[in-house]
């Protein structure tokens, strides 16, 4: 970690923009990238480009579909929701995440205590 | 899985229709932008800080395109295909660079090709028969006598056929040639002679007809033959009524009853006119089926699968030693060994082989390391470029791997131009090789050998590309970008590396040059050698005697007598005579011998000497001069006392200060076998076995009283080969118009064919040591040549400051000596090493031969000492006005 700012892992942030699609329904990437920055409160300032590389890798599993929309103000926008497999998947890791957070946490206070 | 699949199919589909994709993605950042840029503008930035700050929260544009080019498409193949038509247009910049490389490396490609498919054929192809890594030859050997591997007797080999239990089946076969008439001209046929056995050990299927029964190896079985492909087409017209009917051998009637495919030959060696008929019908070896004792069948057998060479090497020992206790009198002390058929075959052609597959690879090596050199030399020029694309975002695996890609081009151009010269080589080769190499007739470049050539093509080119990628990648960018010029970045590192790799070349060179010294001295030895007989202007020819007809020694001396009469009574033929073996061109028979008056010799010990029978002129026509004593004459005839001449050389080993005129000896073939014949003559030494070989003791005795059933003819004559094979024909066809006159050859036609291995190799290692000598020279120059245009600008202060031009010269020229120098250490202990590897060739010369070290030595630090003159010499005009501008 440097600074303040939290480096994410890549599979981190493929988790994120799932759980983003699952929770908001279709949005653009910039619509994406500006979701997790505030539901983090500003604390993950990413480049917001690194936001479509995880697009892609979710694509190519077939986790999330694209499609060219019109957005709000008017624009042209590609547009990703989540799949049924995607969905399935994000339940998946979403166990998985907290469990290994809660394996995590646990080891980090039994070191405070010993 | 499932995923998986997906990914691919995505990312080819992408790639398939990847400028749609790239611009859709462009277009997609292109909102992201504006969007970011919406946002700023309603925090209240300026317009143009808006758009800067959207930049830097999206982040570099060309990246984001990039990354998403290589997560979305087939980034390898791509970059591959990049890549290539970048070093293909690399290469067509620089024509001269691009075909020096390529011509080296073709050079060292095909010459390695060419050399592998003999070593392939000869040494790893897989022989003409079914699982040939069953087949193994088994033969008897006397070791505590020298006797390392011979023959079998034919009721040898009945027990040891009966008795094993390793062997899904044994033949045993002999070779002579048969006359064969009837049929237009009589010729003389290559004839196998085998027990029954040999075509299901081979398993081997006729063409048409049928192959041997076991009846047919029984005494009294009507005489039956089959005989080869080429000789059904060439001799008999491709008859198609040829099975069933009869043909001649040596006036013997035989019933041919099955034609072998083309391609099946038994023994390799015979390629053409072959037959085959039993043991049991030939005229010399069916005679000797019931003697017990003798060393003359060659035996072949199949071992059962999953036998291994230990168990059957175990069994061998076994029934050796129950033979050796059943029949002491042939058998005690005899042991049984085991071959495989092809190391049989192939002999000493081996080790020979190998040394010129070693000479030529280290030909590779130099090549390499030249072009190594080349590389480096340019990718310094190119440091800048490399850097300018690291500076914009290149990783180093990238820079690497294109620049590897560029040497795989080149490894690529030169290995189909190398593949190129191979055909040319092995055709070149095939006519040079001597006929006593095993198998030549398989010798071309097939699939094999050409997936060698590519394979040794993608090593070369990652060899000499590693170092110069190696270097590009851990170079120092801002060094690099700040120095400019092309000269940039000419770390001392690089400079070492180009140093010890010219070192290298001279040391590799002078590895090959005292090797082929060491041979070349070897050759010049050989052939300065004298053979004992003065081989000019002899002519030699052979007449076989078909035995049903002439039984007889009687026929046989009646026979010899009226062709010489004959032959010397016409013009310019005065000079012919008859023996059997002739010094180099028959082989030579060794035979023991007792000296009358002198105890038995002790046992494990013996006397022996090489056999030959002579009519009377044979010493005169062969230029033997007389030591002592007399020749034989025309009243040493069968019915005179036995008389026989030696040479000096067993005069000075079993007569040492004594006269040996006078003294009897008692040898001979049966039934003369006990004969005792008193030495009348000392005669001087001859060659008889090969050229490399001293002469060892020999006994001669008159062709009368020791006939043979031929006559092996030599006559010194000036009237030519053709002419005296004409006369010779005739009047072989006025005594008997069925006899074939073979073989008819000049005298120092036949020594040279006994050393064309020895010149064959000798030359190839020449050829490839001079080709190193010239390479290591080009590599000398280049390392020079760039060192000092490197240093024009040094230089050109030096003089500018007053150094004088020789102080000049004199410094590059100690930079090239000390290459030389350094090459020359590593060399010489790898030399040394060589030339013990390869001792066995050697003839008359030390394996550490000083003097060949030394001119070698020598001659490497005088051609490096050249190689460094041209850029010396260009260092010392160096004008200091140029010079110091020349940046």
């Amino acid at each position: 970690m440097s600074g303040s700012r939290a480096e994410i892992l890549q599979g981190t942030l493929d988790l994120m923009v799932l759980k983003t699609l699952a929770g908001m329904g279709p949005l653009h990437g910039y619509g994406i990238a500006r979701r997790i920055e505030q539901i983090s409160d500003e604390a993950l300032r990413i480049n917001q480009g690194t936001i479509y590389a995880s697009l892609v890798r979710l694509m190519q599993k077939g986790w999330i579909s694209g499609a060219w929309g019109t957005s709000d103000n008017n624009r042209k926008a590609k547009f990703y929701s989540i799949t049924k497999s995607g969905r399935k998947q994000l339940q998946a890791e979403a166990d998985n995440w907290e469990r290994i957070a809660a394996v995590v946490g646990r080891v980090l206070r039994a070191a405070e205590r010993g | 899985m499932l995923a998986c699949i997906r990914t691919a199919a995505s990312r080819i589909r992408v790639w398939l229709s990847h400028n749609e994709a790239d611009s859709e993605f462009e277009q997609e950042l292109q909102e992201h932008l504006a969007m970011l840029t919406e946002e700023n503008l309603r925090r209240g930035m300026a317009p143009e800080e808006a758009v800067r700050v959207a930049r830097t929260r999206l982040g570099g544009v060309t990246q984001l395109k990039e990354t998403n080019h290589e997560l979305k498409g087939l980034p390898v193949l791509e970059t591959i295909l990049q890549d290539t038509r970048y070093a293909l247009r690399m290469l067509r910049k620089n024509p001269g660079f691009t075909a020096v490389v390529v011509l080296t490396l073709a050079l060292g490609i095909g010459a390695n090709t060419a050399i592998f498919s003999v070593v392939y054929a000869v040494l790893l192809k897989p022989l003409p028969y079914a699982q040939p890594e069953q087949l193994v030859t088994v033969f008897q050997a006397k070791p505590q006598e020298g006797v390392m591997g011979t023959g079998w007797s034919y009721t040898n080999f009945v027990e040891l056929r009966e008795q094993n239990h390793v062997f899904s089946e044994m033949a045993g076969s002999q070779f002579h040639q048969l006359t064969l008439t009837g049929r237009g001209e009589p010729a003389v046929v290559n004839a196998s002679v085998v027990t029954p056995e040999l075509f299901s050990v081979l398993e081997e299927k006729p063409l048409a007809g049928r192959v041997f029964f076991a009846e047919d190896g029984k005494r009294g079985a009507p005489a039956v033959a089959i005989v080869s492909e080429s000789l059904w087409r060439e001799f008999f017209g491709a008859d198609p009524n040829l099975i069933g009917s009869s043909i001649n051998l040596d006036k013997r009637s035989f019933t041919v009853v099955g034609i072998m495919w083309g391609n099946f030959r038994f023994p390799q060696v015979t390629e053409s006119k072959q037959l085959w008929i039993p043991l049991v019908q030939d005229p010399l070896f069916g005679s000797w089926m019931e003697r017990r004792g003798g060393h003359w069948l060659r035996v072949i057998a199949r071992v059962k699968p999953g036998v291994s060479m230990v168990q059957v090497q175990a069994e061998m020992d076994a029934i050796g030693a129950r033979l050796g206790k059943e029949f002491p009198a042939e058998n005690d002390g005899w042991a049984v060994r085991l071959a495989s058929l092809r190391q049989m075959m192939v002999g000493n052609v081996k080790s020979a082989l190998l040394v010129l597959l070693g000479a030529v690879g280290l030909v590779l090596l130099i090549v390499c390391a030249n072009i190594a050199n080349l590389l480096l030399t340019r990718a310094t020029s190119r440091a800048r470029e490399i850097a300018v694309r690291a500076t914009l975002g290149a990783g180093r695996g990238r820079i690497v791997r294109q620049l590897l890609s560029e040497t795989a081009v080149l490894g690529l151009l030169g290995g189909l131009i190398g593949i190129g010269l191979a055909y040319w080589g092995v055709h070149a080769l095939s006519s040079l090789l001597p006929e006593s190499v095993p198998r030549v007739n398989a010798i071309a470049v097939d699939n094999t050998v050409l997936g060698f050539a590519v394979l040794l093509s993608a090593m070369a080119s990652f060899a000499f590309g590693l170092a110069p990628a190696w270097f590009a990648a851990n170079s120092n960018l801002q060094a690099s970008l700040r120095e400019g010029g092309g000269r940039a970045g000419e770390s001392g590192n690089r400079r070492r590396a180009r140093n010890l790799l010219a070192a290298g070349e001279i040391a590799l060179a002078m590895v090959l040059l005292v090797a082929a010294g060491l041979l070349l001295r070897s050759f010049g030895k050989l052939m300065a050698v004298s053979p004992g007989f003065d081989a000019q202007h002899i002519v030699k020819a052979d007449i076989s005697l078909p035995q049903f007809q002439y039984s007889k020694p009687q026929q046989w001396t009646a026979f010899s007598d009226e062709l010489l009469r004959r032959i010397q009574a016409r013009p310019g033929l005065q000079d012919a005579a008859v023996a059997v073996p002739r010094p180099i061109v028959d082989g030579f028979v060794n035979l023991g011998f007792d000296i009358v008056g002198n105890p038995p010799v002790s046992a494990g010990s013996s006397r022996t000497a090489d056999y030959v029978s002579v009519s009377p002129d044979y010493f005169r026509v062969m230029g033997i001069p007389l030591m002592a004593g007399r020749f034989f004459d025309a009243h040493d005839n069968f019915s005179a006392p036995r008389v026989a001449v030696i040479s000096e050389a067993m005069a000075r080993h079993y007569f040492p200060n004594q006269d040996p005129l006078g003294k009897r000896l008692m040898f001979g073939f049966p039934p003369d076998g006990a004969a005792e014949r008193e030495i009348v003559g000392i005669a001087g030494d001859v060659r008889d076995v090969a050229l490399g070989q001293e002469p060892g003791p020999m006994m001669y005795v008159p062709y009368t009283q020791a006939p043979f059933w031929g006559a092996n003819l030599v006559v010194k004559s000036t009237l030519g080969v053709a002419g005296v094979g004409a006369a010779i024909r005739e009047e072989v066809r006025r005594i008997d118009k069925d006899l074939p006159v073979t073989d008819i050859a000049t005298m120092p036609e036949i020594v040279d064919a006994s050393v064309a291995q020895a010149r064959f190799r000798t030359f190839l290692l020449a050829l490839f040591a001079g080709l190193a000598l010239l390479l290591a020279a080009t590599g000398i120059f280049g390392v020079i040549s760039y060192s000092v245009s490197c240093r024009t600008n040094e230089i050109g202060i030096r003089v500018a400051l007053g150094a004088s031009s020789g102080t000049i010269l004199g410094g590059v020229f100690r930079e090239t000596l000390m290459l030389a120098l350094v090459g020359l250490a590593i060399g010489l202990p790898c030399a040394l090493a060589a030339s013990r590897l390869i001792g066995h060739l050697l003839f008359g010369v030390s394996a550490y031969d000083p003097a060949t070290l030394g001119a070698v030595a020598l001659g490497l630090a005088a051609v490096a000492a050249m190689a460094g003159y041209v850029p010396a010499r260009r260092a010392m005009r160096v004008d200091p006005m140029v010079a110091l501008r020349h940046e």
